[in-house]
């Protein structure tokens, strides 16, 4: 089992991996997927403008260091205008979270290794960022 | 000089406290090894053959004075009295205790310092002239660029795990000090006719083992779509660089695999969804950002041709000095002035923290509290009054900081090498020594004029031998440290194009390497026409009668 991180009223919170909604998620790779059907997507897919009508997408990092995974998020959310939730799969680590929200993830699978509460209070180190990004069209050059 | 915001601020503080955490979690056993060796990278800190080091950042090799005698404190307090210039204009501290890293950062977030991002594989500290703003030959100051680089560069969410680590570097003026040749990404600046400020863009240069010059990737890119421009390039190295071997993983394999005009097209393609969009720069903040790096407040200066002149006369070795270590400056009456690390006997770029407090001191004295680090390891002081020049001379040599070997032999670049770094494969500092010893002779080194010599320890380059005129590479052979002798490299200039050094032949041990340089110093005063120098020479006589004589037998 893994530890299931998303937002509720704009708080990130710890959920519960057992409610109705989040129990069974049947992912689906690109090949056996169908428009309404939850995608999962290795980090170095190529974007198919059909998959913003997926239920839900998870990105699978290979490893914590690997960001071609963010990359794609951006993709998701800039070029497809993909608006539903994109879940963060695999090698997620406390410390990549702050990153990964900046991409455009909305949640968060992390290992049941890692500590809920730890990445719960690392995941917005900030309280604001020097660039623009998916979730923040403003950088510095246009706050000030 | 850039002057923090309150954002700046808070942005810093804010990042010093998640390291503190991390560095907690670590210490607790929650974070790995592997893990923490990510966090902490990014944060600066090495783990290195006898402890760690942290590599300070020094956005563009700016600094003023407070952030100096900072730095010293740093020496002085966390290290063992030392600070050692590195050869990307940053400042590394070679004994700070891993759980006091965070105390050190807190202490440089004080005067607005960080070593955010000098290493891992993320956007390093953006590099440029260190003359910016002062050289005469400068067309445009590429200081407010650099600024803004860092800015969209700090913390970037989609770029701060690539494939490997990134080097920008940027030039503005006739004679590229910055090597933007061999960067990752370097970035020509300059102004058109209109006005405009206009970049050429080349990718894929780097030195390390496959060594290769930039490609002119976009010319004449105009300042407002500089971000949205080198967000597409990041976008297509990010997501097709290779990850699976790191030494195949830096960005001029990418180009290579690709061919230029693939890898162009491709960021243009990415290009085309972004630009005009978030991220393009309005022009009011250009100018704001701009304003930072206004000219000082130049006064005028009294004509001092005469004094300096009877000065010059009645002291040698300040006239040696006034010849090789300070330039001519943009504003009447003011000049820059290297203030060497390359004194014989010490490893090139290790400053004492008396030599940092000094030059701290200095600044403030007589060159508008900044300072500037060279990538040539040295000190820059970049706007002192002519009329200061003796004094300043006369307090730099008390410091053993007065050594008049700007751009000579003896003003070589030199990594830490074997005795302080884990990937090295073979020692430089006591090269470095050797031949300083060697060719200590000023008399010998002024008739031989400029001449670059470059040592790296390994072939990752950080001693950038590959554009030394010389470059000497240290190599493993079977267990034993040898060195390979490269000729010709240079790192470019408007009217020369960069170009790498030529391996001269097989490698040779440690004991040969002062012999072998001699040999090569000799050939190239039996060649030379007139005042041609080394690499004026050897661009027109070529390789052929240096290994020739390198290897004849001797008689």
């Amino acid at each position: 089992m893994h530890h299931l991180i998303n937002k509720h009223n704009e708080e990130w919170q710890l959920a519960d991996t057992q409610s109705s909604d989040q129990a069974q998620i049947e992912w689906r790779d690109a090949e056996n997927w169908q428009p309404g059907q939850a995608l999962k997507l290795p980090v170095d897919a190529e974007i198919n403008a059909q998959w913003s009508q997926a239920s839900i997408i998870g990105i699978d990092f290979p490893a914590l260091t690997d960001g071609r995974g963010l990359s794609l998020a951006v993709l998701l959310r800039s070029r497809l205008h993909y608006a539903g939730d994109l879940r963060g799969l695999g090698a997620v680590h406390e410390d990549i979270l702050h990153f990964m929200v900046r991409c455009g993830f909305t949640s968060f699978e992390l290992p049941e290794s890692r500590d809920p509460e730890v990445a719960l209070s690392c995941i917005a180190p900030h309280k604001q960022y020097y660039q623009s990004s998916v979730v923040d069209p403003l950088n510095q050059f246009d706050r000030v | 000089m850039y002057q923090y915001t309150e954002f700046d601020r808070s942005f810093i503080a804010e990042r010093v406290n998640h390291y503190r955490e991390q560095t907690t979690r670590y210490l607790d056993g929650k974070l790995s090894e592997d893990e923490f060796l990510q966090l902490r990278l990014r944060n600066g800190l090495y783990l290195q053959r006898l402890a760690p080091m942290l590599r300070v950042a020094i956005p563009y090799g700016t600094l003023s004075s407070k952030q100096l005698f900072a730095l010293g404190k740093v020496a002085r307090e966390y290290d063992r009295g030392y600070g050692h210039l590195s050869t990307r204009q940053n400042m590394q501290f070679n004994w700070p205790e891993l759980a006091e890293v965070p105390d050190i950062l807190a202490d440089m977030a004080e005067v607005d310092l960080h070593a955010i991002q000098t290493s891992g594989s993320c956007i390093r500290n953006v590099t440029t002239d260190h003359f910016a703003g002062a050289a005469a030959d400068e067309t445009i100051d590429p200081r407010p660029y650099c600024e803004i680089i860092r800015q969209w560069s700090t913390a970037h969410p989609e770029f701060e795990w690539l494939p490997r680590k990134f080097k920008i570097a940027v030039t503005g003026a006739a004679e590229d000090r910055a090597a933007i040749g061999v960067h990752d990404v370097g970035l020509r600046v300059h102004r058109s006719d209109q006005g405009e400020v206009l970049f050429d863009v080349y990718a894929g240069g780097g030195l390390g083992r496959t060594p290769v010059l930039g490609a002119l990737v976009r010319s004449e890119l105009p300042i407002e779509h500089l971000l949205t421009y080198l967000e597409a390039l990041m976008r297509v190295y990010n997501r097709y660089g290779r990850r699976d071997n790191k030494y195949k993983a830096r960005i001029k394999i990418l180009v290579r695999a690709m061919g230029v005009d693939g890898f162009r097209a491709k960021v243009d393609e990415e290009w085309a969804h972004s630009k005009n969009g978030p991220g393009t720069l309005p022009s009011a903040e250009i100018s704001r950002v701009e304003a930072f790096f206004a000219p000082p407040n130049y006064t005028e200066q009294p004509d001092i041709s005469d004094a300096l002149a009877e000065q010059r006369l009645a002291n040698p070795k300040f006239s040696q000095w006034l010849q090789h270590n300070v330039i001519e400056h943009k504003a009447p009456g003011y000049a820059a002035v290297t203030l060497s690390t390359k004194a014989t006997g010490v490893p090139p770029g290790d400053v004492s923290d008396t030599q940092i407090d000094a030059v701290a001191q200095w600044a403030a004295d007589y060159s508008f509290s900044e300072i500037r680090i060279s990538h040539e390891q040295n000190f820059v002081l970049p706007h002192v009054p002519k009329q200061y020049l003796f004094t300043l001379w006369q307090k730099a040599q008390a410091q053993n900081l007065a050594t008049a070997n700007a751009r000579l032999i003896t003003d070589m670049i030199c990594c830490p090498g074997g005795d302080y770094c884990s990937l090295a494969n073979a020692k430089s500092i006591p090269v470095a020594e050797a031949l300083q010893e060697r060719f200590d002779d000023y008399d010998f080194q002024y008739d031989l004029g400029e001449l670059n010599l470059n040592i790296s320890g390994c072939m990752n380059a950080c001693g950038h031998h590959h554009v030394g005129h010389i470059g000497i590479l240290g190599v493993d052979k079977k267990g034993s440290e040898f060195y390979q002798i490269s000729l010709g490299g240079h790192a470019g200039h408007s009217e020369l194009a960069p170009s790498l050094g030529q391996i001269v032949g097989p490698s040779i041990p440690r004991a040969e390497v002062c012999d072998v340089i001699a040999k090569i110093l000799q050939i190239y005063v039996d060649l030379r026409i007139a005042d041609e120098s080394f690499l004026g020479c050897f661009k027109r006589v070529g390789m052929a009668p240096f290994k020739e004589r390198i290897y004849a037998p001797s008689h």
